[in-house]
C-alpha cells in the first residue's frame, strides 16, 4: 500500500482495517530509513494535499522566562559588565559564534557543535509590542500568537485543526512528558494526545480497554459519534504507543540524571526521547510539545541558568543524534520558546527580573544556520529592558510555512516579513 | 500602556526579598512544574500585592513548590492501578476469572435483539429486573414523561448526582417539592478551610513503584490517596484553627479537596452547583491570583453566599473581590492609568456580551471603575478591596450612552439598564442547566421575568426548573457532565465520601482543575470535555475509585437508578458481560449514558 493509498483511506476503512500501521510491519524489519510507509504514515494525517509531507516540529517551552543574555552572550560589549557585575563573567567562557561577537553559554557545547555544522538558527531579540510582564499573560500571548489576548486556541492547536486529521490520528499533536494539554496545543477542533510517559497512557485495569470497546459502539445521541471516536482514538493511540515502543531503540543516550542546581522536575530528556520514539516509529506525529520549567531566575542565576541550559543542551543533542542515527534528522525542527527574557540589569541578588525579548533557537537539518535579527542593544533605558527586534509571530510564520509547509495565515492574524531561517 | 514599563521597576526589592525567602525555603521553583510558573501575576500586580504576599512569606511560585512537596497531594503521577490490583482490596474482590460467572442477572437478552428492537420498546423483564428502555438507533428516548425520570434529571442538572438516600428523598417528595427545596433552602456553608501542618508525613506508597512521571502537578497515587484519606485529621488542633487572614498561606490542593468534600457532602448540593457555575462565570485563576493566596478562598465563600441573590449586589461583590481585583487587574487600575481588563470582561463575559458595548464604553468604564486597591500588610483581615478616592478618576465619562460621574455602583446600574444584560446572563444559565441549544424565544421569556424580578437569580432558577423546556425530550441527555460532575456523581452513587483526593488528582487530567479555569472565559462545556485523553482518564478514574473502595454497594439496580434504564446497545452488552458488582459499576460509570446529564 503506497503513500497515496493511505492518505485516501476513508475513516470507515480505517476503522474496519484496525490499526493501519500493521500494514507496514513487515517492511520495518528492514530498517526505518528503507521503509516507505514510515513516510506514508507521517503524511497520512494531512487533510489537504499541500501539507502531505514528512516534516515534524518539536517546540520546547522554557517556562519561567529564560534569560537571553546568559544564553547568547554579547562577549565584547562593555555595557554587559556594568549591567551585570556578576553574571557577565559568563562572557569570559562563552563559546564564540564565529566573528559575530556573540557567544553561547559554555554549557551549550552540543548546540554549539550543531551551530558549527550550520544546523542552528539563532533568532535574536524576539518579543512583541507592548511587553507584558505577567508570566501568566505572556505565556498565553505566546501560546495563542496573539498579543491582544483575544484568542483562546493555541497556535499549534490551530495548525493541527486546519491541516491534519487529528481525530483519526490522535498522535498528530502530542504533548510529551506532561499530563495537561499545553495552551499552545489547545484547540477545540483538534484531537490531541497528552502522553506523560509511555507507560501511563493506557487503561488501568486489565479489562477496562475491552469493556470500553464494547460500550462505545454505535452510541446514540448528539454526542454519540464524538464519544465513540474519542474512545476509538484512545485505544488506537495505546496501540500505536505499544508499536512505537516495540519499533524503537534509542541510538543516543538520554540522561535525565542531571544534577540541576535548580531542579525543574520536568524531565526534558525523557520527554524528548518519547518524542523521538513517536517520530521514529512512524505513528503519525507532526507537532510535539515539551516543557522545561525553572527559568524564573530572580536570584543566584549564574549556576542555575547554566545548569538548566546544560540540561537542554544534552537533551537536545541526544535527540538530534538519535534522529540522525535513524536518518530522520532532516525532517525534524526543534525550536525553543520562553514567555520573555529577563531584565538586562542584574538584581542585588545576582539574578534578574522579568524582561522582554530573548533569542529563540531553531535547531535541525532544515535550518539555515546563523544569527538572525539584530543583536539587542545594551544601551537600555531606565526600565532596563531590551528592545525587541523580531516579532515572535514572524518566527512562527517561518516555522509553519518553510518547515511545516502549511499556511500560516490560518493561524496568525498578521503577516510578517519573512525571516529566511529555514531552507525551503 | 506606558505604565507597564514604568511599574515593574518599582516592584523590585520586596519582590526579590520574597523570592529569596521562598528559594531558601528549599523547593522553590524547583517544585513548580512548568505551569507553576504561570502563577506569578504581573509585576504591576505584585507591586500592589507585595504587602500581602510578603507578609505571608509566600511567593506564589516558591511556596507553591514547597507546598507541592510537603503535601499528600504532591504525590504525582497518573494512578496506575487496576481495580483488580493488589492494593487495599478486601477478599471480596477477586481476579475476574476466579469469580463465579453470571452472579448478576442479565440486563437484557442479547445486544443484537436490542438493536433490532423498535426505538423505545421495552424488553421483557428478565430475572425480576425491569428491562431497559433502550435507546433508538439515533437518539436516546426521553423518559422525562415519568416523575422518576424527571427527578433524576433534576438531580443531575441541579446537583452533582445523588446518593441512594438523596434520590429516595427526592422521589418521595416529588419533582416540584424538590425544586422548591433546592431553590428556597439557604445554602449550607462549608466548614472553614483549615491550614494543616506544612509537613504532613506521608508514608511511602506500598503499591508497585512506577516511574515517577515528570511535570505532573497534583495527582495522588492510589495508595497515597488512601493513606491521606485514612490519616486525615478529623479535627484541627486549636492553634491551626486560628482565623485565617490575608497573611495565611493556603495550599491550593487542599483547598480543592475542601471544596470537593463539600460538593460531595453538602446538605444543599444545589448551592455547590450554583457556586461552581459562578466560579466559571465570574472566573478567577489561582495561578494569577497567587498560588498560596487565600483570596481565591474568600472568593469561593463570597460566590456561594451571593449565588442566589440579585445581579446588582452580585456585581458589587465581584468588582472589589480580592481575587478578581488581581485576576483582572482592577487593583492596578488608576484614574491616571486605567487598566481596561476588568472593565472589558465585566461587559464582555459577565453581563452584556460582545456587540452590546463599544471600545469607548470599555475606556469609559475603566476610568469609572479605577480606584480599588488591595489591602496592605497592616489590613490583614480585609477580605475585599479598598476604594481609595485618590486613585480614582475624577472626571465625568460617557458610558453606554449616559454622561456622568460614575462610580462602581453607577457603572453596574448603567449595565443593568441595558436590555442585553438579562438576556446574556439568562442564556448562560439556560445553556448550563437546560440545553446548549436553548431557543431565543425561551431565553427571551426567562430574561423578561429576570428583569421584572429586578434580576433575582432565585426566581430565575425556579423559572428554569419549572419551565417545560427543562424537561422537554430534547433536553434529555443534551449536556455532558463536567469532570467534576462526573467524578462526584460516581462517588455519590457509591456512597463514598473518601475519594476527594482522588477526584482532585484526576481533575486536571480530565480537564477541570478547580480554581484553574483555562481562560478568563471560564470552563468549557459539553463537547470540549471529551477527547481521547479524557475518555481514557474518565475510565481510569472509575477503575481507580472502584479499586480504592473496600466495598461497593450492589450494582443490580444501578442502570435503573443512575441511567434511567435508557441504554445504548453497547452498554447493555457490557452490563451483561459484567460478572460482579465492581465490573457492573464500571460499565455504568464508564458508559456514555453516565457521561451525560
Amino acid at each position: 500500500m503506497g503513500a497515496t493509498d493511505l492518505t485516501r483511506l476513508t475513516r470507515r476503512e480505517f476503522v474496519k482495517d484496525g490499526f493501519v500501521f500493521a500494514a507496514g510491519a513487515a517492511g520495518l524489519a528492514a530498517g526505518y530509513a528503507a521503509v516507505p510507509d514510515v513516510f506514508a504514515r507521517a503524511v497520512y494525517a494531512g487533510k489537504k494535499d499541500g501539507v502531505m509531507n514528512d516534516r515534524v516540529l518539536v517546540m520546547i517551552q522554557l517556562a519561567g522566562g529564560a534569560d537571553g543574555l546568559q544564553t547568547v552572550i554579547p562577549m565584547n560589549d562593555s555595557n554587559l559588565r556594568n549591567l551585570r557585575p556578576t553574571l557577565s563573567r559568563a562572557a569570559d567562557t562563552a563559546l564564540p559564534l564565529g566573528n559575530s561577537g556573540q557567544g553561547l553559554n559554555r554549557s551549550m557545547k552540543g548546540i554549539k557543535a550543531l551551530y558549527d555544522q550550520g544546523k542552528v538558527a539563532i533568532m535574536q531579540g524576539v518579543g512583541y509590542p507592548k511587553p507584558n510582564f505577567s508570566h501568566f499573560d505572556s505565556i498565553r500571548i505566546w501560546e495563542t500568537a496573539d498579543p491582544d489576548r483575544k484568542q483562546q486556541d493555541g497556535w499549534l492547536g490551530k495548525t493541527i485543526a486546519s491541516n491534519y486529521d487529528s481525530q483519526g490520528h490522535p498522535l498528530v499533536g502530542c504533548a510529551c512528558g506532561t499530563s495537561e494539554v499545553p495552551g499552545a496545543l489547545r484547540d477545540l477542533q483538534a484531537t490531541l494526545s497528552v502522553v506523560n510517559g509511555q507507560n501511563t497512557f493506557k487503561f488501568n485495569g486489565g479489562d477496562a480497554e475491552r469493556a470500553m470497546g464494547v460500550i462505545y459502539n454505535g452510541t446514540p445521541g448528539i454526542y454519540g459519534a464524538l464519544f465513540d471516536t474519542s474512545v476509538f482514538s484512545a485505544r488506537d493511540t495505546i496501540a500505536r504507543l505499544r508499536t512505537a515502543q516495540a519499533r524503537y531503540t534509542p541510538k543516543a543516550t538520554y540522561n535525565d540524571n542531571v544534577n540541576l542546581v535548580y531542579s525543574s522536575r520536568n524531565q526534558l530528556a525523557s520527554a524528548l526521547q518519547l518524542a523521538a520514539q513517536l517520530i521514529v516509529s512512524g505513528v503519525g506525529a507532526k507537532i510535539l510539545h515539551v516543557t522545561l520549567g525553572g527559568w524564573d531566575t530572580h536570584d543566584q542565576e549564574f549556576a542555575r541558568h547554566e545548569s538548566l541550559m546544560g540540561y537542554v543542551d544534552t537533551a537536545v543533542s541526544a535527540f538530534h543524534a538519535d534522529l540522525a542515527a535513524y536518518g530522520m534528522a532532516d525532517r525534524v525542527l526543534v525550536a525553543t520558546w520562553s514567555e520573555f527574557g529577563r531584565r538586562a540589569q542584574e538584581t542585588g541578588n545576582a539574578g534578574t527580573d522579568r524582561g522582554t525579548s530573548a533569542p529563540m533557537l531553531l535547531i535541525g537539518d532544515t535550518v539555515k544556520g546563523g544569527l538572525y535579527g539584530e543583536t539587542p542593544s545594551l544601551n537600555v533605558g531606565r526600565d532596563g529592558n531590551l528592545k525587541y527586534g523580531v516579532d515572535f509571530r514572524a518566527v512562527y510564520q517561518e516555522i509553519l510555512e518553510s518547515h511545516m509547509k502549511v499556511d500560516a495565515r490560518e493561524v496568525i492574524s498578521q503577516r510578517f516579513e519573512r525571516i529566511p531561517a529555514v531552507a525551503v | 500602556m506606558g505604565n507597564q514599563k514604568k511599574l515593574p521597576a518599582k516592584g523590585g526589592p520586596t519582590r526579590r526579598k520574597v523570592l529569596v525567602t521562598a528559594l531558601t525555603a528549599g523547593a522553590g521553583v524547583a517544585a513548580a512544574r512548568v505551569l507553576g510558573m504561570r502563577n506569578l501575576g504581573s509585576d504591576t500586580i505584585n507591586e500592589a500585592l507585595d504587602p500581602m504576599t510578603a507578609a505571608a512569606g509566600m511567593d506564589p511560585m516558591g511556596t507553591y513548590g514547597a507546598g507541592t512537596m510537603d503535601d499528600p497531594d504532591g504525590s504525582l503521577g497518573i494512578p496506575d492501578d487496576s481495580f483488580f490490583g493488589p492494593q487495599n482490596l478486601d477478599g471480596t474482590v477477586l481476579p475476574e476469572q476466579l469469580r463465579p460467572a453470571a452472579t448478576l442477572p442479565p440486563v437484557a437478552a442479547s445486544p443484537r435483539t436490542i438493536t433490532a428492537a423498535a426505538p423505545g420498546a421495552l424488553q421483557p423483564p428478565i430475572s425480576g429486573i425491569t428491562a431497559p428502555r433502550i435507546a433508538g438507533d439515533l437518539d436516546w428516548v426521553s423518559p422525562l414523561g415519568t416523575q422518576q425520570a424527571m427527578v433524576t434529571h433534576l438531580l443531575r442538572r441541579a446537583t452533582f448526582g445523588y446518593t441512594d438516600a438523596e434520590l429516595d428523598r427526592a422521589l418521595s417528595e416529588g419533582y416540584k417539592a424538590t425544586v422548591d427545596r433546592f431553590v428556597d433552602t439557604p445554602f449550607a456553608e462549608p466548614p472553614a478551610y483549615t491550614v494543616r501542618p506544612a509537613a504532613t508525613p506521608r508514608p511511602k506508597p506500598t503499591a508497585t513503584p512506577t516511574p515517577r512521571p515528570s511535570g505532573v502537578a497534583a495527582t495522588a497515587t492510589p495508595a497515597a490517596t488512601l493513606t491521606a484519606a485514612a490519616t486525615k485529621t478529623p479535627a484541627p488542633s486549636p492553634s491551626l484553627a486560628a482565623p485565617m487572614t490575608n497573611n495565611t498561606p493556603i495550599n491550593i490542593g487542599n483547598l480543592q479537596v475542601w471544596w470537593v468534600d463539600w460538593m460531595t457532602q453538602s446538605p444543599t448540593p444545589f448551592g455547590e452547583k450554583m457556586t461552581l457555575f459562578w466560579h466559571g462565570h465570574f472566573t478567577s485563576d489561582y495561578r494569577k491570583v497567587g498560588t498560596n493566596s487565600p483570596a481565591i478562598y474568600w472568593q469561593n465563600l463570597t460566590w456561594r453566599k451571593m449565588a442566589m441573590g440579585d445581579l446588582k449586589s452580585m456585581l458589587m461583590q465581584v468588582t472589589p473581590d480580592l481575587a478578581m481585583l488581581r485576576y483582572l487587574d482592577l487593583a492596578v487600575s488608576t484614574g491616571r492609568a486605567p487598566n481596561e481588563n476588568y472593565a472589558r470582561e465585566l461587559m464582555e463575559l459577565f453581563t452584556l456580551g460582545v456587540g452590546n458595548y463599544t471600545e469607548d464604553d470599555v475606556k469609559a468604564a475603566a476610568k469609572a471603575l479605577a480606584g480599588w486597591r488591595l489591602p496592605m500588610r497592616t489590613e490583614p483581615t480585609a477580605q475585599t478591596g479598598i476604594f481609595d478616592p485618590k486613585r480614582a478618576y475624577t472626571g465625568a465619562v460617557t458610558f453606554l450612552g449616559k454622561t456622568a460621574m460614575f462610580d462602581a455602583a453607577g457603572v453596574v446600574d448603567q449595565i443593568l439598564a441595558q436590555e442585553a444584560t438579562a438576556t446574556f446572563v439568562t442564556r448562560e444559565l439556560a445553556r448550563y442547566f437546560v440545553s446548549p441549544g436553548v431557543s431565543d424565544a425561551y431565553v427571551a421569556r426567562l430574561a423578561d421575568g429576570f428583569r421584572r424580578s429586578r434580576y433575582d437569580v432565585r426566581s430565575l432558577m425556579r423559572s428554569i426548573f419549572m419551565s417545560p423546556e427543562f424537561t422537554a425530550p430534547d433536553a434529555y441527555r443534551a449536556l455532558i457532565k463536567s469532570p467534576t460532575e462526573f467524578m462526584i456523581s460516581s462517588a455519590k452513587a457509591l456512597g463514598a465520601t473518601n475519594l476527594s483526593r482522588t477526584m482532585t488528582g484526576y481533575g486536571s487530567m480530565l480537564g477541570q482543575n478547580l480554581f484553574d479555569p483555562p481562560s478568563v472565559a471560564g470552563w468549557g462545556d459539553n463537547a470540549s470535555w471529551i477527547s481521547s485523553n479524557t475518555m481514557l482518564q474518565r475510565a481510569n478514574y472509575v477503575s481507580t475509585i472502584l479499586g480504592q473502595l473496600r466495598a461497593v454497594p450492589s450494582a443490580a439496580k444501578a442502570h435503573e437508578r443512575h441511567l434511567d434504564s435508557v441504554l445504548g446497545a453497547g452498554t447493555v452488552q457490557e452490563l451483561n458481560n459484567a460478572r460482579d458488582d465492581r465490573s457492573r459499576w464500571f460499565a455504568v460509570f464508564a458508559a456514555p449514558e453516565f457521561q451525560l446529564k
